[in-house]
């Protein structure tokens, strides 16, 4: 999967260069004047997928790590009126989402899964949960220009994630086989059990974004965007996880605009 | 990144603990000295082994259960146990409920001929069910049906699979025994799951005693609770075996792939005996660490499988085994008497399979056991 996002950052590498070397002084230039403008971008995404609010289930986050998350993305922004306060913009952009959590739980939706074999229950003790996904979102936002500096945005997102993944594990507790009456089994002294939850993770997402953009020299702009996911993470027909867990992240970066 | 905390912080904060899901019985007590042992507390039984002059027609057992958590009837009720009760235990936040049967046992007169006829199907909560053998007894002095329900392995088994059926267990009921059915032992693969858990492999094992599955991944050695009271002499362990080791003994290696290495060379042993101990306050019962060895002194004596017939046997063959009292050992009557003396008797098909190490496919039948006591 690592070789598909570098292929598409290379593509988008490829987009911007070709847009800024060889279109710029014919159809750019025009764009520019029919009221398009256009940027390319790179920012990195903090955050992570969490229940809103937190469960009850969910005792103690005892440690949170974001992941070095990407995101790179070029976009068009359309002005609709002629002082270029109002604008729509859209555009393209390749991003991870990634974060590593430890958390102590009561009572939470566990299915521990091998060679097609599955436990399942409720654990109460310590998990630990690695989540990551690949994605290509495509926003559709509204902007207005606040200054010359400043402009701030407002839309949605959709996403499709070609590269998921859920996964970690339990330690340090119990898991009651099926449900509370069940069995007790316990982990302890090192005993640990692994648990992936991938090909249940959603494939389409959408969330709401919105950000702001101050531009710091003549091409090159500061982004900040907080994108907040509409969907449970999980489809639907998954029950384990017995509560909704959306992708809330902020990504922060650096935008060229031609 | 700090507005982002500060963000996810407005909106998550932990809430209240929820109430508990869970409805176990913790823990009883009888009031006065009654017990011979501690009580055993399985998922849904409850044993209380009580001492000979108790009167087991008016008996008030007390409960400690998960906090919150109510029983029905109420906990100090007196009742008549000359056969098993039934409790309900209900959950702090209402929504779960566990039917516990406690069973009083007394003066055990434990069958001393075990034919292997009879099971019980478990369901697991996967959807697969596996064997468990009874034996069913009617006491001489209160002609009454006891069940001794024999312990094996399974329990464990079944966490790693699935929905299969009972012959897919390391312990099983078959019909060609030596005399009608008879008891089955075969060491698995755990696969992936198993090795997962560092159980690569799951030698079949049939005792007397208790599976505690709580423990059975964190503690395997101390899962197996072997014996029961035991109020006579014993002389012989006898019966008949058909043993057959499996092609390639593999060893337990937690840095190996799959947990396991190849040792070549190496043939598997089962193992057949028998164990007449005292039971004492700090040793109730032995357990996997502990059960054979030299230094336990606990142990009174001991009727085993010598090491040649352990390493097979292709026909049906009868061994006649005479407890071997351990060296300056003796059988007190006053300890006998009260019920101070425990007996286990323990079947593998692989000797090493408590340390995960053996044989895949080893294959134990056993049928037509007896105890022969003074």
């Amino acid at each position: 999967m690592k070789k598909y996002f570098l292929i598409i950052f290379a593509f988008c590498l490829g987009l911007g260069s070709a847009v800024a070397q060889e279109e710029r002084p014919g159809s750019i230039w025009r764009s520019v004047s029919l009221g398009l403008e256009y940027e390319v971008n790179a920012s990195i995404n903090i955050g992570g997928a969490s229940p809103i609010p937190l469960p009850a289930e969910i005792r103690k986050i005892n440690s949170y790590k974001p992941h070095l998350n990407l995101q790179i993305g070029t976009n068009i922004t359309k002005w609709l009126d002629k002082d270029r306060k109002w604008g729509v913009m859209t555009g393209l952009r390749l991003e991870t989402k990634g974060m590593e959590t430890k958390a102590t739980v009561k009572n939470y939706g566990m299915e521990i899964i091998q060679d097609g074999k599955k436990l399942s229950g409720k654990w109460t003790g310590h998990v630990q949960t690695k989540y990551s996904t690949q994605q290509l979102s495509v926003p559709v936002v509204g902007v207005y220009r606040i200054n010359e500096r400043w402009k701030v945005n407002l839309g949605a997102y959709l996403a499709y994630a070609f590269n998921n993944s859920f996964d970690g594990y339990v330690y340090d507790g119990y898991l009651r086989e099926g449900d509370p009456t069940g069995n007790k089994i316990e982990f302890e002294d090192g005993a640990q059990a692994t648990y992936d939850f991938g090909e249940d993770l959603r494939r389409f997402q959408w969330g709401l974004q919105c950000g702001g953009s101050w531009k710091a020299f003549k091409r090159l702009s500061v982004n900040a965007n907080l994108t907040w996911g509409m969907n449970d993470i999980f489809y639907d027909s998954f029950k384990t996880v017995s509560f909704d867990m959306f992708p809330i992240y902020l990504s922060l970066g650096f935008g060229y605009n031609f | 990144m700090s507005v982002l905390c500060i963000m996810l912080l407005t909106v998550s904060c932990i809430k209240k603990e929820p109430l508990n899901a869970e409805c176990d019985i913790v823990s009883v007590t009888l009031p006065g000295d009654v017990l011979n042992r501690r009580p055993i507390i399985e998922n849904d039984r409850v044993t209380l082994i009580v001492k000979n002059y108790v009167n087991v027609t008016e008996l008030a057992p007390e409960f400690e259960l998960t906090p919150g958590a109510q029983i029905s009837p109420a906990s100090g009720t007196v009742r008549d146990f000359t056969d098993p009760q039934t409790y309900v235990v209900t959950s702090e936040d209402g929504e779960w409920h566990k039917t516990y049967t406690v069973a009083v046992q007394r003066n055990n007169a434990i069958n001393l001929k075990y034919a292997f006829e009879d099971v019980r199907i478990v369901k697991s909560t996967q959807g697969g069910s596996y064997d468990e053998f009874l034996d069913i007894n009617i006491n001489e002095t209160t002609h009454k049906r006891d069940t001794m329900i024999w312990a094996s392995g399974n329990g464990g088994f079944a966490l790693t699979n699935g929905t299969n059926p009972p012959d897919t267990y390391p312990t099983f009921q078959v019909s060609d025994g030596y005399v009608g059915k008879c008891a089955k032992l075969v060491t698995r693969s755990t696969g992936a799951w198993g090795a997962m858990v560092n159980k690569p492999l799951a030698a079949g094992n049939l005792f007397i005693g208790k599976f505690n599955i709580t423990i059975a991944v964190a503690k395997p050695l101390q899962a197996t609770q072997f014996g029961t009271p035991f109020y006579s002499v014993p002389r012989y362990f006898s019966g008949y075996y058909k043993y057959a080791p499996g092609e390639v003994y593999q060893k337990f290696d937690a840095d190996a792939p799959g947990k396991l290495v190849t040792v070549p060379g190496q043939k598997d042993e089962c193992n057949v005996y028998a164990v007449f101990y005292e039971s004492t306050s700090d040793m109730e019962y032995l357990d996997g660490s502990n059960v054979l060895a030299d230094d336990n002194p606990n142990i009174i004596a001991v009727a085993r499988l010598s090491e040649e017939q352990r390493r097979g046997a292709a026909e049906w063959s009868r061994f006649e085994l005479p407890f071997v009292f351990r060296p300056g050992k003796t059988i007190e009557p006053e300890k006998l008497e009260n019920g101070h003396y425990n007996i286990a008797v323990v079947m593998t098909s692989s000797m090493e399979g408590d340390y995960f190490s053996g044989a895949i496919g080893s294959t134990l039948l056993v049928d037509e056991l007896e105890i022969i006591c003074k």
